[in-house]
């Protein structure tokens, strides 16, 4: 076996799969019982695939989220994320690595309040690679695509929920990222919003080919991913 | 206002970084204050106590007994002014005391004063040899019927009474006829003996009705060698006192002025917090005055309950620190009176947080979160 | 850095509010520090700052100058001493002068020879040589007692040439003159004409070589229940009200000192909490908690710093100016000294707040509003 074929072999394992979860189970401790909130998930999500993830509250999808994002631990299975396997990760690994490879987008609390749209942006490059000028120059640029240009000195208070949302996902996509994490990112958003929204993460994620996880509930987005992935009570089902 | 007291009652968490620093400030501010009346107090007893309206010292004494000297005929001069009722002589000697019981190098610091009219607060003078002692003095083992040794000559004087709230520059005094304190004076200071005719002092009672600054003013101009000073600028000369005073009152407003940024600095944060809720309440049609009224009365309360701490534990203090260590007197009025430009310091403090609750929009309350 | 700058531009008011109270709280922890040392400076100063190593009081004097007398047994015994080089009279007596034209109260200090109470520096002129010469304390030179000055003893019109000024040389508060011991009895005897020469109040001592001050007071207390000697920084530090001035002090500074770590703390700890969900958010995107810590520590750094720059600087005019009766000095070494202490004290208080920063699960980002989904 020529060292070329292994690499051809690795290089298109890692080129085709930006998320792997095998066998992962959840268990919370919870006043002496135990409560299962994932239970042997298995979901593959290829490099450039946007999956929504549906299920009633409580079933597990932000449990999910949070692991494939590296918030969270398994109690048992595997976690390969760009990959990277990140099962057994120490909280300094998981934190190094929630700054390289994922984006995250999370329902609330998603910007930083006292930070204007591009230092929320910036933020990013500030906390790992530092590489001043040229992040800066990516922050313009995702803040221009997103139609933002004019907003990067706002504070998040004078912006509105729409445009919050664009920010963030500007911030999730500036280191960028192999997966991408959404969570409920039209909730709070009207159908029009919502749409336009969704248009927006279909592009942004498809013109980069980056990997995402859509979570939600909300089945007029559905069409918007490739792929739709049910979970209820800690369960997969295709 | 209704809600902000509910908030205090319900929510008394969130109040009590505010009140824990205020309570420490505020005993600042009364420890200082007791400080400054117990020093004042012990410096001016002797002559706060005097039943006089007016004190006549020798013009080159600089309104002290020490340096001063009244003659006979300077005497007779003043009686003769119209408007004086009565005169009497005043000397004093500052000498140490020895007590019996105590070490041969514990002396107890005193003031003898031999006197002619009577203070309001202590007695007739006591017949030859005898006095009355400052209740100060019991810290030093003096009781009454010992008999105490004066000075150098160890002059011996015998304790029939207490008096209180009688000290002079901080020392315990002791109050004797003329005779007594001449001859003491006479063994121990011998450069200070005056003649037997002469004090170092006159106090002076005026008619009823007489104008006491005129009347000073008068006795100056009839003898042309006195200095004579109402009662209550001739306790304001006592050496130190108006220094005292004035220094302590500076750094007292200082200390009240940083409770008042301290107030200002936790309802400014606790405002924030709250700006939701604020906008909520508005939505539902409160009047910018209404939320900032419910605002002060938090921190009116919020002093209150620290300055009745700091009361306490002032009190406590003042208690536990005997006599004899630190001059301290925390007295009820002393307290009520930190209290009070507390309160006034932190209804000021207040005031910062008022341009945030009236720029707050009701309309954003009704919308989206965060 | 950068979020301990911009959250500190954002919401500048709170951290502005916060520079003003340990801003005030400095400027009146050095005010009291410059009162405490002003006071007893000018209290005792004399005493400090003359030469003789050891002073001898009688034990009525009660450690004041001004009602100890010294009697012919009482310097028999302490002549009698051995291991003593030299003895001198000290008379002591606060007298109404005219200064600059007005009336003054002033000390006068009178002593033998050079070495045995006289002043020990001098910052102008010389000691006195001849009768009527005198040695001012340098703080009342702008009133009248400076070299070249005449000040006039009253009653008598007893008149005294400054020829020198002596640093840190008050007794009681007053200026204070260092004349040779006959200027100071002719002063006495203007005052008081018909009064016979008073005895001195202390002898000023000088031990031999090879004895020490320690030993030379206790050989001389061991002569006479009535003899107190002391030696020189003894004699300062027990005089009456010296002792009650640094208690007082110290309860004050304890409290004042209190207040700043407990004002910065209890600050740190609300806004830490207040931006929860904001530091959760950066925990998520993958901020390393130190760095979360170390924004934190920046910002206490930054904030006492500033309040430390604003206190010393309300409090320099004051040393200038002279707002009180005392002169205040700057000290720089004191104002270091409390800024390092408040330094230390705000950052020790403020590692509350940075364990609630480390105490931050990020996964809450996730779950956060609302749980169990």
């Amino acid at each position: 076996m020529s060292t070329t074929q292994d690499d051809t072999f690795e290089a298109s394992d890692s080129a085709g799969t930006a998320l792997r979860l095998r066998g992962v189970r959840k268990v919370y401790p919870v006043a002496g019982e135990e409560v299962v909130a994932l239970d042997h998930a298995d979901l593959e999500v290829a490099a450039d695939e946007i999956v929504a993830l549906v299920g009633p509250s409580g079933s597990g999808k932000t449990t999910l989220c949070s692991i494939a994002g590296g918030l969270l631990t398994t109690t048992a299975g595997d976690v390969v994320v760009g990959g990277e396997d990140i099962s057994g990760y120490s909280p300094k690994e998981l934190t190094r690595f929630r700054q390289d490879k994922v984006g995250f987008v999370f329902q609330s609390v998603n910007l930083v309040p006292f930070l204007t749209a591009r230092e929320n942006l910036l933020v990013v490059d500030e906390l790992g690679p530092r590489t001043g000028s040229a992040a800066r120059t990516r922050a313009d640029q995702l803040l221009d695509e997103l139609g933002l240009a004019d907003r990067a000195r706002n504070l998040p208070a004078q912006l509105s929920g729409g445009q919050r949302q664009r920010v963030a996902i500007g911030r999730a996509l500036m280191n960028d990222p192999d997966l991408v994490l959404f969570d409920e990112p039209t909730s709070a958003l009207d159908t029009h919003l919502g749409e336009q929204v969704m248009e927006l993460i279909r592009r942004e994620m498809k013109d980069r080919g980056t990997a995402a996880v859509v979570v939600t509930h909300d089945d007029r987005m559905t069409h918007y991913c490739d792929r739709v992935v049910h979970i209820v009570d800690g369960r997969i089902s295709a | 206002m209704k809600i902000a007291l509910r908030e205090l009652r319900r929510r008394p968490a969130r109040f009590v970084t505010a009140t824990v620093i205020l309570t420490l400030v505020a005993v600042l501010v009364m420890f200082l204050g007791g400080l400054l009346d117990g020093l004042v107090r012990g410096a001016t007893g002797a002559l706060r106590a005097q039943d006089a309206d007016v004190i006549v010292y020798s013009d080159t004494a600089r309104s002290t007994f020490a340096r001063s000297r009244v003659e006979a005929d300077t005497r007779a001069a003043v009686e003769a002014v119209p408007g004086v009722a009565r005169t009497g002589g005043i000397g004093l000697v500052q000498l140490g005391a020895r007590v019996p019981g105590n070490g041969p190098r514990e002396l107890a610091a005193t003031a003898l004063f031999g006197y002619e009219l009577a203070p309001t607060r202590v007695p007739e003078p006591p017949a030859p040899g005898e006095v009355y002692a400052d209740d100060v003095l019991r810290a030093d083992g003096i009781e009454v019927g010992m008999e105490i040794l004066l000075g150098p000559a160890r002059s011996p004087v015998t304790v029939i009474g207490f008096v209180s709230d009688v000290s002079y520059s901080g020392q315990g005094s002791l109050w004797a006829e003329p005779g007594t304190w001449r001859d003491v004076v006479g063994a121990n200071r011998p450069d200070v003996e005056l003649p037997d005719d002469a004090f170092q002092a006159l106090v002076v009672q005026a008619d009823d009705g007489v104008d006491v600054q005129r009347l000073a003013e008068e006795i100056d101009d009839a003898t042309g060698t006195t200095e004579s000073l109402t009662t209550a600028e001739a306790i304001e000369e006592i050496p130190g006192v108006r220094a005292q005073r004035s220094t302590f009152n500076q750094i007292i407003g200082v200390t009240i002025a940083i409770a008042g940024v301290v107030v200002a600095l936790f309802f400014a944060l606790l405002t924030v917090e709250r700006l939701s809720l604020y906008g909520v309440l508005k939505a539902l049609g409160a009047r910018s005055s209404t939320l900032f009224a419910g605002l002060v009365a938090q921190a009116v309360v919020v002093t209150a309950v620290a300055s009745a701490v700091a009361g306490g534990l002032a009190l406590l203090i003042d208690a536990l620190i005997g006599p004899g260590s630190i001059p301290l007197d925390i007295s009820g009025s002393r307290v009520l009176t930190s209290a009070a430009l507390l309160l006034v310091a932190a209804v000021v403090g207040c005031a910062f947080s008022l341009r945030r609750v009236l720029r707050v929009d009701p309309a954003a309350a009704i919308g989206t979160g965060s | 850095m950068f979020l301990a700058l911009k959250e500190m531009r954002r919401a500048w008011v709170r951290f502005v509010l916060l520079i003003a109270a340990i801003g005030l709280l400095v400027f009146l922890i050095l005010f009291q520090q410059g009162l405490q040392s002003g006071l007893l400076t000018s209290f005792v100063g004399a005493i400090r700052n003359q030469s003789a190593p050891v002073l001898v009081y009688s034990v009525d004097g009660q450690r004041v100058l001004q009602g100890s007398v010294i009697t012919p047994d009482l310097e028999q015994i302490v002549r009698a001493t051995p291991d003593i080089a030299e003895i001198g009279y000290i008379g002591q007596g606060t007298f109404t002068v005219t200064a600059d034209g007005e009336p003054a109260d002033a000390t006068i200090i009178g002593y033998e020879r050079e070495g045995v109470g006289s002043p020990r520096d001098l910052t102008a002129g010389r000691l006195a040589e001849q009768p009527g010469e005198a040695v001012a304390s340098e703080a009342d030179a702008e009133d009248g007692f400076d070299v070249g000055d005449t000040v006039v003893v009253e009653p008598g019109g007893l008149e005294l040439t400054v020829v020198g000024l002596a640093p840190d040389a008050q007794l009681s508060v007053t200026p204070t003159l260092f004349v040779g011991y006959d200027t100071y009895l002719a002063a006495v005897a203007a005052r008081n004409p018909g009064g016979g020469d008073p005895l001195p109040n202390a002898l000023a001592v000088v031990p031999d070589e090879g004895t020490t001050p320690a030993a030379a007071v206790a050989a001389i207390n061991a002569g006479s229940d009535d003899l107190d000697a002391l030696t020189r920084a003894q004699a300062a530090d027990r005089s009456p009200g010296v002792a009650q001035v640094r208690q007082s002090f110290q309860i004050i500074f304890l409290l004042y000192g209190l207040v700043v770590p407990l004002v910065t703390g209890l600050f740190f700890l609300i806004v830490t909490i207040q931006k929860a969900g904001a530091l959760t958010l950066l925990r998520a995107i993958g901020a390393p908690a130190g760095r979360l810590v170390s924004a934190l520590l920046v910002q206490v750094v930054i904030i006492v710093g500033l309040g430390l720059v604003l206190g010393t600087a309300l409090y320099y005019p004051l040393t200038s100016f002279g707002a009180t009766s005392l002169s205040l000095r700057f000290d720089v070494g004191v104002v270091l000294v409390w800024s390092a202490l408040l330094m230390a004290l705000g950052l020790a208080s403020s590692l509350i707040a940075a364990r609630r920063v480390l105490a931050i699960d990020p996964v809450v980002a996730a779950t956060g509003a609302g749980a169990g989904r």
